[in-house]
């Protein structure tokens, strides 16, 4: 769980956080007022497509990051959140650009924790959060075995502050959750593994 | 020119009670409540044009929660809604799982005033 500070330039702090039903209550309060960190935050909340410019915006409204849409091709940097937009896959190619892509629902969601978290890959100092919040289902257990297995810190929602507890649940069973934390928890340890910028 | 935010929403629970806490919460918050009874009296307000934030009941006679989120699907009346479920009991994990792209939050009843009146100005952002 302890960390040393990243020592090439090229290296990025990379957090994913996965978020269903419910999630969007956990996010307000791991969100407000979060300052701006060393680290390039990856959400994939489920939710419809008409809702996604709205959420980007509250997240800019409510926190010092940097908060869009991400698009295709695009550069992940630090400071700045990225949400998964509605209907397609997102995953990371070689930790750094953002590649959307239309393929089979992955249980039964897309865009699906799992292949977000999955598409991580061990190379040099990058380093890895994945945090698995409120939802229904099992998203993202898989996202966050991948994650352990590749050196990462695996946070998931404690059980009595979800709404729905069933993905957190499911993440915590497969034996690679590091802690299991309240809103304000997840929040804390976020800042404390990426640094302030 | 700003964006005007949307300050509706619309409870469904055959509980007139839940009805009536809803509208003394909401509205003093500048909300405009429509409440509705049944699942059939919803989508004709959705027929009818509402969009906002849903507050739906799971468990009402007739139709349920679920089969008029079912119904809203089938008849293309889910875009620009924001649906949270309200429910006194637990449910099996099975029932959301399909429902989870279209339901964004599940509140337990009881609920808290202010966990109430927060929980919705925060989804009628998502609507601005």
């Amino acid at each position: 769980m302890e960390y040393t500070a990243p020592s090439g330039r090229d290296s990025r702090t990379i957090v994913v956080i996965g978020s269903s039903t419910g999630g969007p209550r956990t996010l307000e309060i791991v969100f407000a007022q979060f300052p701006l960190v060393d680290a390039a935050i990856i959400i994939v909340q489920h939710m419809p497509h008409y809702i996604n410019s709205a959420f980007c915006r509250h997240l800019v409204d409510i926190s010092h990051m940097e908060a869009r849409i991400g698009e295709d091709g695009e550069l992940i940097e630090h400071g700045t959140i990225y949400v998964a937009p509605s209907d397609v896959h997102l995953k990371l190619l070689a930790n750094r650009t953002i590649r959307l892509f239309d393929d089979e629902k992955v249980q039964s969601v897309r865009p699906s924790i799992d292949v977000a978290m999955t598409s991580l890959e061990r190379n040099g100092n990058d380093r890895f959060v994945g945090v698995i919040l409120s939802g229904m289902g099992s998203d993202g257990a898989e996202g966050i075995r991948h994650i352990k297995e590749i050196g990462g810190v695996t946070l998931a929602q404690a059980l009595r502050t979800c709404a729905i507890h069933a993905m957190p649940r499911a993440a915590f069973e497969t034996g690679r959750v590091d802690l299991m934390l309240p809103p304000e928890g997840i929040r804390e340890r976020i800042i404390q593994i990426a640094g302030i910028l | 020119m700003a964006e005007v935010p949307c300050r509706r929403i619309m409870v469904v629970d055959d509980d007139v009670f839940i009805l009536e806490v809803m509208e003394e919460l909401l509205r003093p918050e500048g909300i405009e409540v429509v409440a509705t009874e049944s699942g059939d009296a919803c989508i004709a307000e959705l027929e009818k044009g509402f969009r906002g934030v849903i507050l739906m009941d799971i468990m009402m006679p007739k139709k349920d929660g679920w089969e008029t989120i079912e119904e809203m699907i089938d008849r293309n009346l889910m875009e620009g809604n924001v649906v949270a479920m309200l429910t006194a009991r637990d449910i099996p994990d099975t029932e959301l799982e399909q429902m989870k792209e279209h339901v964004i939050d599940y509140i337990t009843k009881p609920f808290e005033a202010d966990e109430i009146v927060a929980i919705v100005k925060g989804y009628l952002e998502y609507l601005a």
